[in-house]
């Protein structure tokens, strides 16, 4: 039996029976032991580790960081385990940490609750030593309690020749590994290739915006094994997966990028508009895109970067909430039809560099013209409008005849409006009549 | 007493202290006008404050007077963001215009909730070197929302509100009304500006597509018949 900390404060601890543990704390919630989501939420620890470690261990029950050496990255020992259990909060686990020089000794301590943060050999002695027998195989536990020794401590003070044969050579050389004085390689984890971890809802979510506290575990861990892989993302998709079907939500940005309080923005703004059709029952969140990230040198005093990365995120944000179509860019096209002269583009296409013209254009264009009263063969707009300049004609279109600007043969004039505004009109030449086209602001 | 001495002279002396300075500090981008920049604290669009400007007319020259502003961010090769622009934008002439299109972001949001929504986003990230908003519907709370969200950026925020507005009490440290000048001119009334007020109306030379000519009179408007004007004497150009 394993307790939360809730748990372990009202005494349910280790290896103590359902019944007692009933007793214990009469509002205790006892769920089986589910090995496969366990593993499954390892993994998931584990890629986000990869934001903090460049080692990252899986044990069955622990997961273990190799800090030596980025220490000075984050900052010092306080600031990276702070930053640890931060992260591991927000994602809605429930750890006990230890840090020590041996990865065995961290184990153990952390298994045992003590909460231990030893940065050299001398203090996690003093640690281990207090550490019951427990932590050693069964057998030889028991052996070490029957010769009266009940801590770490204890059985160490016995004669090592009477140690092995009471408790093997196996637990010797554990015991050995746990303070440090045998080395204790370990098999790495192997970040995945591809990016594609599954997470199965505790219960169907039928709140999209409750999704974003889920989905937080699967972004860390993105997070993460984009920092271990040194790579960015471009695209990624999450995939609500209902009982029969799933509804994707596409995740796009404008850059490369590995920042985890980005993607969980992006995500925020998108399930924000999102309305379910069915209860979701898992999630998974897959990178589609990804592309190496490279290091960038920033000069001491130059603040441009950021600047560079703030107008990508903002930008993004604004795509998410308000949608692709509705946060643009605008470029010239080679076509003399006004209608067509411009091209909207996604916000991070190349642009072709467009012509200019040689005439004036009016900044704003009405879509469609407003057509304007004709009296004495004067067009009106609250009153006649003074010609300036014209005609201009332009005729131009005959192959698309079928568009919806089609074949256009028009005479543009630039008019002064009674209010002085500038305007741009022009005079349909085959079926007649006045329209009113752009402002000259 | 020197008899020589000069209004000038007496100016540079470290006890005389002059008004007009008072908001000299202020950051500023120059409006491309020098009529203008000589009125606004600072010698220009101020950086990190709201400009408001009341428009009702298109067609004035309303746009045009930011014309230079695009101009210096294209130059500084950071981006302008239009939100909620009145009507479409008419690439040709904006890059004509001197404007950017490789960094111009156009945002059309649906409502006016997402309206303001995205116009905070933008003012308060000052990833944007300028910013120019539309707000046709915003009330003083939301204006002030923008000011305190462009406040401690180096970002030019502009925003567009109708002239009816003109009576209500704003945030935005520099308030110029606009409307139609004489000749062909952009009419400026500078409504509020840190320092003292002013009070006459200046009349800038916004770029017009045409020179202005003694026989350009909307308020005149002569019966002339439309065939005639389209023989006219200067067609300009066939497509």
């Amino acid at each position: 039996m394993i307790g939360d900390e809730v748990a372990w404060r009202a005494g349910v601890e280790r290896g103590i029976g359902v019944a007692a543990a009933r007793a214990l704390s009469p509002g205790i919630a006892l769920l089986a032991r589910d090995v496969q989501r366990e593993e499954m939420a390892m993994r998931t620890l584990a890629c986000w580790a990869g934001s903090l470690a460049p080692r990252v261990v899986v044990t069955p029950d622990t997961l273990l960081l190799e800090i030596g050496s980025c220490l000075r990255l984050f900052g010092g020992l306080e600031k990276l385990r702070e930053a640890a259990l931060a992260g591991i909060g927000a994602q809605g686990f429930c750890v006990w940490p230890a840090v020590t020089p041996t990865p065995l000794g961290a184990e153990w301590l952390a298994c045992l609750h003590t909460d231990a943060c030893c940065s050299d050999t001398e203090s996690t002695r003093v640690q281990l030593d207090a550490l019951s027998v427990d932590v050693l195989p069964d057998k030889a536990a028991t052996a070490l309690v029957r010769f009266g020794a009940r801590t770490l401590g204890e059985a160490r003070r016995l004669p090592s020749s009477a140690l092995a044969r009471r408790i093997g050579a196996e637990s010797l050389q554990l015991l050995a590994r746990a303070y440090g004085e045998c080395p204790d390689p370990r098999p790495e984890f192997v970040f995945p290739e591809r990016f594609a971890l599954p997470l199965q809802l505790p219960a169907a979510v039928e709140n999209a915006a409750a999704l974003l506290f889920a989905a937080r575990r699967l972004t860390a861990a993105l997070a993460g094994w984009l920092t271990a892989r040194q790579a960015g993302v471009r695209e990624a998709v999450l995939r609500l997966q209902h009982r029969r079907d799933e509804t994707p939500v596409p995740l796009q940005f404008a850059d490369l990028t590995a920042d985890g309080a980005r993607f969980e923005r992006v995500l925020r703004e998108r399930l924000d508009r999102l309305t379910l059709a069915a209860p979701v029952e898992a999630l998974c969140l897959e990178a589609t895109q990804i592309g190496p990230l490279p290091g960038c040198n920033r000069s001491l005093f130059d603040a441009d970067q950021g600047v560079k990365e703030g107008i990508g995120a903002l930008l993004e944000r604004l795509t998410a909430r308000l949608g692709d179509e509705r946060v643009y860019r605008v470029t010239p096209h080679a076509d003399h039809r006004p209608e067509c002269a411009t091209r909207r583009l996604r916000l991070f296409e190349k642009t072709a560099s467009g012509t200019v013209p040689a005439l004036p254009r009016p900044l704003w264009l009405l879509d469609p013209p407003e057509p304007l009263r004709e009296v004495d063969g004067r067009p009106h707009r609250k009153g006649p409008l003074q010609l300036l300049a014209g005609p201009e004609r332009i005729e131009s279109g005959w192959w698309d005849s079928g568009e919806r600007v089609g074949d256009v043969r028009r005479d543009y004039f630039i008019a002064l409006a009674e209010d002085a505004a500038w305007l741009w009109i022009y005079r349909e030449c085959r079926a007649g009549g006045w329209f009113l086209q752009g402002y000259f602001s | 007493m020197n008899a020589a001495l000069s209004l000038s002279d007496i100016l540079v002396r470290p006890d005389v202290w002059r008004g007009r300075l008072a908001g000299a500090e202020v950051p500023a981008l120059s409006s491309g006008f020098a009529a203008l920049d000589a009125e606004l604290p600072g010698g220009g669009w101020p950086r990190g404050a709201l400009s408001e400007l009341l428009a009702d007319e298109a067609g004035v020259g309303e746009c045009s007077l930011l014309l230079p502003v695009l101009n210096a961010m294209r130059d500084e090769g950071r981006w302008t963001v239009l939100i909620a622009p009145p009507h479409g934008l008419h690439a040709p002439a904006w890059v004509a215009g001197g404007a950017d299109c490789a960094h111009l972001a156009v945002v059309a949001p649906e409502s006016r909730r997402d309206l303001l929504w995205a116009a905070e986003q933008a003012l308060a990230s000052g990833a944007a070197g300028a910013v120019v908003c539309w707000a046709k519907q915003a009330d003083p709370a939301q204006v002030r929302r923008l000011q305190v969200a462009v406040a401690g950026s180096d970002t030019l925020a502009f925003v567009f509100r109708p002239q009816r507005v003109r009576p209500e009490a704003s945030a935005a440290p520099l308030r110029l009304a606009l409307s139609a000048g004489r000749e062909g001119k952009l009419g400026v009334e500078v409504l509020k500006r840190r320092g003292p007020p002013c009070t006459r109306t200046l009349y800038l030379d916004v770029p017009r597509p045409l020179a202005w000519r003694d026989d350009h009179d909307a308020s005149l408007a002569r019966p002339a018949s439309a065939a005639a004007a389209a023989r006219g004497p200067r067609p300009l150009a066939v497509a």
